[in-house]
């Protein structure tokens, strides 16, 4: 893969068997084993504690149940320690944590739902390992930027395909292959990120330059904002096709925090709101199921026995809840309809209260701190980008989800990053985790903070050719 | 670009603040009011998905229990009352729509296994292989005891009530009209509503618990409490003396205070409060005075809600008292139990058993003991004094009075217990004064016995009886007879046991009960 930078090595035989210690990344993954085994323990105490509550028994597979969550946990260290030792330590404990409570309240709510979200735990992890094999240098994905996009827009359009996509509660997000129906769109997001960030990085000062004059505003050179055009056409085609207002929310919020970023332009921010608001008003006047989406946040008590019953039950749980919440599996978080999809939240603060609700809000902050770092730490403009868009993607997506929950702003069904129950949401959300781990052991290498010694491929390719040295130099003594 | 990355990283912080204070707001700020919205049903749904233990009686018949219904069913549990209304008043109900009432409600705690000692417990019992956390309640009250009284009204309006004097166990306690919490409890929203709008509208509060949540006009039976504050307030000596008169004009007035039936009637304290003459003792109301007298029935615990262990009991009244000293014919009336005075007839036994029990009026209590699963004892209820309104030697005194309106006097007709087991009375004989119909009254009777070892304190009103040309529905004639069949029954016939009976073997789901209160 990397032939104009392989040869640039001095190779030892030393260098490719033995891995040059760093004391830094050492402790950055003592801390984060620490910290898995700690967010294994906490999920194995509250699925104990959930079944307590629900059936006063403690569940018969607990000892198998944490044996497979810290395999899995460890699995996903290990490779971590092999391929991005240098990597933030609190990203992937963080994640783990969440994904634990979520499966515990999945299991709470639905047992059937469990076996399925348990499998998909296993692929979510299997992705994020491939994802960090695969990609070894977060340089590798820039290269394929267009590819990215192509396969970003052909997923997101993939469910509008007659015959393929699924409507599900109103929303043609589902796309259904034989017996696997998944999201293609939880996918899009990652793609098009990547590829933003890579156009982006290119073209910043182009595209910041606005030479472009239209009246009294000064716009870039069209050509370099197209395909910036085109991707915010695909939010609207998501909304308006799809009816899905919380992906539609996400991917615009996506680009313009990417343009004003890149382009340090606060105007972008600007332009992105106005957009957002004429497209909010033109869609509330056009849609009837957006109207109903924001009479219900204004007043839910008008309709509250369809309409506006989830959000009201969602509360009630909630106030229910209280500050410490009813107890694990002792609260009637079943009551509020999609509790263990897109209303997972108001089921973790019925049971777990005030204090458990915040404790996930609060893991979402460290989340996007660390991502943030990350972005701030690296000195690559792609890098920077990427990180800046992954972390705005799980940011901006919890706390959509969770405002629509509390009422806070309309309510669009999304799922909550590494909670709620779903496998295209938690394999995606797992992959994006991976990117972040990746960019963050790369600016580690190149902070120095640990020796940048070659990724397993480069170490590959280095042997071959140094075997190919040693034989040319036989061939020569003989 | 570093800084707009620091801007984004205070605006990401900016919106989960904003998540963080509307949890809060939901959580803690609107939490009380949200609770409480009408169609939240967070709170009932919880409680009514939870098995709830067996109410029992004191001779170990359940009188309420749940069982689980058939997968598939709305709800996990459904709630049986196996003895149908007898205890209704006592058990009250257990609904998801329309609350609960009585131990139903006060004990839901124990009933779900809810209260902190009980979680406590059940948190060893799941290390040790147990499971479930469902409590007992134990009730005072005696099926069989339970069945004589309802067996004895037979259909009639009233109440029969049994305490025992020394303790204040409520022994039995039934009243008419009642209701049989199965035909709506476990029955569907729209039937559940329908049938309890119609006990609503039912004349007689079938729904109540009349013995202690109405009050009723006393008549007569009130003598024993003016007779205590006229006799504790040196008004009154055995040896006081009443003029044989059938007439007497209070002050303050022109209008004379008559006998019933307008009869002469006088003589000393033992002979008029035999023949229950109203004139003696509205001379004593009297001559207590306004003040003294109203302090006198606060002291019998008129105008306080009766202290049993159940909720919304009721108060008995002594009237409007702002203004006595300008209405001495009113207080005057008051003293024989007319006017505004109303008791309940809860506090009617809780006063001949004050009587029995040296003056000292014990707090009276439906629920005797609770358990946990393990059949272990969680609470027992220790008797304990509410009122001493009168001192031992004024009990000694209307003792003897009251005996000797069993032997004697009003009650003499009826009350004559089977063995000849010494028995003390007062009757009473409430005249509704409705204009339309004259004749209409509540016949009362108090009785202790035996009398000289007071067991059981009773008091029965049978609530708008018509006197005809022929009876005279007196306390005596109508409601002496059931305070009699209710002694009978307890202290010769069936229902006489030992004073610590041996535990009757206990249907499944309740556990034998172990230690007891009284018995």
């Amino acid at each position: 893969m990397t032939d104009t930078a392989a040869p640039t090595w001095h190779v030892e035989d030393d260098d490719i068997v033995e891995r040059a210690d760093s004391p830094l990344a050492r402790s950055r993954r003592t801390t984060e084993l620490t910290l898995l085994v700690m967010a294994a323990l906490i999920t194995g105490a509250a699925y104990t504690i959930t079944a307590l509550g629900t059936n006063a028994e403690i569940p018969p597979g607990i000892v198998v149940f944490v044996a497979i969550l810290m395999g899995l946990l460890l699995c996903a260290h290990i490779v971590v320690r092999l391929v991005a030792r240098g990597a933030d330590g609190t990203l992937l404990p963080l994640a783990a944590l969440l994904h634990g409570i979520g499966f515990v309240m999945i299991t709470r709510l639905d047992d059937e739902l469990s076996g399925l979200q348990a499998t998909w735990s296993l692929v979510a992890i299997a992705a994020f390992v491939a994802t960090l094999l695969v990609v070894q240098r977060a340089s590798d994905l820039a290269r394929y930027s267009w590819l990215f996009f192509f396969s970003g827009a052909f997923l997101l359009l993939l469910p509008l395909v007659p015959g393929l996509g699924v409507s599900f509660n109103g929303a043609r997000i589902w796309v259904s292959l034989g017996p696997i129906n998944f999201q293609p769109g939880e996918f899009a997001k990652v793609f098009l990120a990547i590829f933003f960030a890579s156009y982006l990085a290119d073209r910043r000062e182009l595209i910041a330059a606005s030479t472009w004059k239209v009246g009294p505003l000064r716009l870039p050179e069209p050509r370099y904002i197209a395909p910036i055009v085109m991707a915010w056409g695909f939010a609207v085609v998501v909304m308006v096709f799809q009816r899905d207002l919380g992906s539609s929310l996400l991917f615009f919020t996506l680009f313009v925090v990417m343009m004003w970023v890149a382009t340090e332009r606060v105007g972008y921010l600007l332009l992105g709101a106005v957009m957002f608001a004429g497209a909010a008003y033109f869609s509330w006047t056009q849609f009837s199921h957006v109207q109903i989406r924001v009479n219900n946040w204004i007043n839910p008590w008008a309709d509250p026995l369809d309409d506006g019953y989830q959000i009201i039950q969602a509360i009630y749980g909630l106030a229910d809840g209280g500050l410490t919440g009813t107890g694990l599996g002792r609260g009637n978080p079943g009551q509020v309809p999609e509790a263990q999809n897109d209303f997972i939240f108001a089921a973790i603060g019925e049971e777990w209260g005030l204090i458990g609700a915040s404790a996930v809000l609060m893991a979402f902050v460290l989340i996007v701190g660390a991502g943030l770092r990350i972005a701030l730490r690296t000195d690559r403009t792609f890098e920077k980008l990427l990180a800046v868009g992954l972390t705005t993607i799980v940011g901006i997506q919890a706390s959509i989800i969770v405002g629509g929950v509390i009422k806070v702003v309309p309510l669009t069904g999304i799922t909550l990053p590494f909670v709620s129950y779903g496998g295209s949401s938690l394999v995606s959300n797992y992959v994006l985790l991976a990117l972040l781990i990746r960019l963050s052991d790369s600016s580690a290498r190149r902070l120095r903070e640990l020796p940048d010694d070659p990724t397993p491929s480069e170490r590959w390719q280095a042997w071959r050719l140094g075997r190919r040295l040693r034989r040319d130099e036989r061939k020569a003594t003989a | 670009m570093n800084r707009q990355i620091r801007q984004l990283a205070l605006g990401l912080m900016a919106c989960y603040v904003v998540l963080f204070v509307a949890l809060n707001y939901w959580q803690v700020g609107r939490k009380e009011e949200l609770d409480a919205r009408f169609d939240n049903t967070r709170q009932i749904e919880r409680e009514f998905n939870k098995q709830r233990g067996p109410i029992v009686t004191a001779d170990g018949v359940v009188t309420a229990m749940s069982s689980p219904t058939p997968p598939g069913s709305k709800y996990e549990f459904r709630r049986d009352y196996p003895t149908g209304d007898l205890f209704a008043d006592v058990t009250g109900y257990f609904t998801f729509a329309f609350g609960s009432t009585q131990v139903e409600r006060m004990y839901g705690d124990v009933l779900t296994g809810s209260t902190t000692e009980q979680q406590v417990r059940g948190l060893g019992d799941l290390l040790t292989g147990g499971a479930g956390s469902t409590g007992t309640v134990e009730l005072a009250l005696r099926n069989d005891a339970q069945l004589a009284a309802k067996f004895l009204l037979g259909g009639q309006t009233g109440s029969i009530t049994v305490i025992e004097p020394k303790t204040g166990a409520i022994r039995a306690m039934y009243s008419n009209p009642t209701f049989d919490p199965n035909t709506f409890v476990n029955a569907d929203f729209e039937v559940a509503q329908q049938i309890i709008t119609d006990l609503q509208d039912t004349p007689g509060s079938p729904l109540l618990a009349q013995a202690y949540q109405e009050r009723y006009m006393p008549g007569s039976t009130f003598k024993v409490i003016t007779t205590g504050i006229a006799l504790e307030n040196g008004a009154a000596t055995l040896e006081s003396n009443f003029a044989n008169e059938r007439e007497w004009v209070p002050p303050q007035t022109n209008d004379p205070i008559q006998n019933y039936n307008g009869s002469l009637c006088g003589g000393d304290l033992a002979t008029v409060f035999a023949r229950s003459c109203n004139i003696p003792f509205a001379q004593l109301a009297a001559l207590v005075g306004p003040e003294a007298m109203v302090a006198g029935t606060e002291a019998w615990g008129i105008g306080e809600p009766l202290p049993i262990d159940l909720p919304r009991p009721t108060e008995s009244t002594f009237g409007n008292t702002d203004d006595l000293a300008q209405e001495l014919p009113l207080l005057a009336i008051r003293g024989f139990g007319q006017s505004e005075v109303q008791m309940v007839p809860l506090h009617m036994a809780m006063v001949a058993a004050a009587v029995a029990n040296g003056g000292q009026m014990m707090a009276p209590y439906a629920v005797q003991a609770t358990f946990d699963n393990e059949s272990r004892v969680l609470g027992q209820t220790s008797p304990r004094v509410w009122k001493t309104p009168i001192s031992p030697g004024t009990a000694e005194i209307e003792r003897q009075l009251m005996i000797g309106v069993a032997e004697r006097g009003t009650a003499s007709c009826c009350i004559g217990l089977n063995g000849g087991v010494p028995v003390a009375a007062k009757t009473g004989t409430a005249e509704l004064g409705d204009p339309t119909n004259p004749d209409l009254s509540h016949a009362w009777i108090m009785a202790f016995a035996p009398a000289d070892d007071p067991q059981y304190a009773v008091s029965v009103v049978l609530t708008n009886v018509q006197s005809t040309p022929d009876v005279a529905a007196t306390g005596g004639r109508l409601a002496g007879p059931l305070a009699k069949g209710m002694l009978d029954f307890l202290l010769t016939g069936p229902g006489a046991r030992p004073a610590t009976p041996s535990p009757a073997p206990a249907p499944a789901p309740t556990p034998a009960p172990t230690p007891r209160t009284g018995g």
